[in-house]
């Protein structure tokens, strides 16, 4: 996606929802209304930083059928490259971003007869937009959020006006945990979930799914990586006959379009898969970080996720 | 006449066990009988501890049930349900399925028109691809729906068939709707009525 399709966007709103989560309202900068979209879709955010641009993924939280404003969450990361960072301390009412059109990854299935939405921390946010949906919808759902302690709850007012009667919040710190067993086992037939959290929750519902026997197309996740960071490497641009220098703390994506050579990409978060890259030559290894490639192909080392993988070697050439 | 190569035409392909699944639910009507059984003993032999989480349901002439009970129990499947009439099997399995839980895998085996009726109940429930496996077996008689007067006329053998209902004459096509859970039928001399093609036996 080009530079030239974001819309440009000004912060009409900010709170502090949470210690570590900060609450944006956007609207668009010549007032018009914004793209429509549907529960669970994300946002590139464009943040023209100091020295360098930020482009994050966060999920659309507010009502879908409401295009005035659009609403993001941002969790202040501890290890930020930046971006999080950059929302939170350079960012006000009045302050001006670019976003890219709305793209949903993380969709409901429309024939599902029931839908369980899991929520870990800040994976809450894509949660909200889909509860608009099945609300509008009148389709039964649960929604299931764990969060550390009670002050961590983001949202939780909202969740519960619209979903009080379906809503089950999980504190940490009562040692309260989702009995994903109890929850898992005794789903009817038609039942969808949806979990979006920190890695290892995600993991622990996958694996019980298949416990119980869940087929894949019944089971929905999202997690974006923030691009990792890693040793410096240099890569080849065969059809641009650019070399370029990636730095530690800076994508193989960011450095290349740092370079003025554009990539597709739909998330920068290693799960659309949009920014898949051949790899012509390689000496040494790639650092596989995505959530796309098989198996196969990430030991095949002939293909690279940029926008989160990197890689350790003495050559590495990549067809763009 | 005929179009070839319809996508919407159901594709069945042979039974195996899905060992990804926790509860197996079986469904199946006459010749479907062996498919079944071989897919059980193949699940035994697979997962032994699968067979109490196993049920079947099945109808068949008299002859066939007599025995079936017990083939099918000591086939693996603890749960053994025989009816004398499709639309009994049918109503029985909308409530078994209304009371199934998500791990379950369905397998289905019989004649076409008998598989289109369970696929459409399953799918009603979102069974996808992924839960399902069905293997055709027996007739390949077509539920048949007319296109002008929408009624389906059953165990259709011919190319042609004169509906039912409307007494129109229908080519029968392959275009299935998995909602209707019949091949679609349209008019086929109305351009010039009373000429039609010669009459076949295609569906046997």
């Amino acid at each position: 996606m080009s530079h030239a399709d974001t819309i440009p966007v000004r912060v009409v709103a900010v709170e502090q929802v949470t210690p570590q989560i900060k609450h944006f309202r956007l609207a668009a900068v010549d007032g018009s209304r914004l793209p429509a979209f549907s529960g669970g879709s994300h946002i590139i955010v464009v943040m023209n930083d100091v020295d360098r641009v930020h482009r994050n993924p966060y999920s659309l939280l507010g009502v879908p059928a409401q295009l005035e404003t659009y609403e993001i969450a941002v969790r202040r990361m501890e290890q930020s490259r930046g971006g999080s960072h950059f929302m939170h301390d350079s960012v006000s009412v009045g302050s001006t971003l670019e976003i890219a059109h709305p793209v949903n990854l993380f969709g409901l299935s429309k024939i599902g007869r029931k839908h369980i939405l899991i929520a870990g921390g800040v994976g809450i946010t894509p949660i909200l937009g889909q509860m608009e949906d099945l609300h509008q919808d009148g389709v039964p759902y649960e929604i299931h959020y764990s969060v550390r302690a009670p002050e961590h709850a983001a949202f939780l007012s909202r969740l519960q006006q619209r979903a009080a009667d379906r809503l089950k919040v999980y504190y940490d710190s009562s040692g309260h945990a989702i009995d994903f067993d109890g929850l898992l086992s005794t789903q009817p037939l038609g039942t969808h979930f949806y979990v979006c959290g920190p890695a290892g929750m995600i993991e622990v519902v996958l694996a019980k799914a298949r416990t119980w026997g869940w087929p894949e197309s019944h089971i929905h996740w999202e997690q974006f990586s923030a691009p990792p960071a890693g040793e410096a490497f240099d890569v080849h641009l065969a059809k641009s006959r650019l070399d370029v220098h990636v730095v530690p703390d800076q994508s193989l994506l960011e450095s290349i379009e740092a370079a003025g050579v554009e990539v597709p990409y739909l998330c920068r978060g290693g799960v659309c898969g949009f920014c898949r890259t051949d790899v012509l030559e390689l000496d040494g290894e790639l650092i596989h970080n995505d959530h796309y490639l098989s198996d196969e192909e990430r030991a095949s080392g002939r293909v690279i996720m940029p926008c989160v993988s990197r890689a350790r070697c003495k050559k590495l050439v990549l067809d763009l | 006449m005929l179009v070839t190569g319809i996508k919407s035409k159901p594709v069945y392909t042979p039974l195996a066990p899905d060992l990804s699944g926790r509860y197996h639910l079986m469904v199946g009507h006459g010749v479907g009988r062996e498919p079944l059984l071989r897919v059980l003993r193949d699940l035994r032999t697979a997962a032994p501890e699968s067979g109490a989480r196993t049920r079947v349901l099945f109808v068949g002439s008299p002859d066939e049930h007599s025995a079936s009970d017990e083939v099918f129990r000591s086939a693996g499947a603890a749960d053994v349900r025989l009816f004398g009439r499709e639309d009994e099997l049918l109503t029985d399995f909308q409530d078994v399925l209304t009371s199934s839980v998500m791990g379950t895998r369905l397998y289905v085996a019989g004649p076409e028109s008998f598989m289109g009726l369970v696929m459409r109940l399953a799918r009603q429930f979102n069974l996808n691809k992924d839960e399902v496996r069905a293997e055709e077996c027996g007739a390949a008689a077509r539920r048949v729906y007319c296109m002008h007067c929408q009624t389906a006329t059953e165990n259709v053998t011919t190319n042609i068939v004169q509906c039912k209902d409307c007494n129109r004459w229908l080519l029968v096509r392959d275009h299935y709707s998995s909602r209707l859970a019949a091949y679609m039928g349209v008019m086929v001399d109305a351009e010039a009525p009373g000429e039609r093609p010669e009459v076949k036996e295609v569906f046997r």
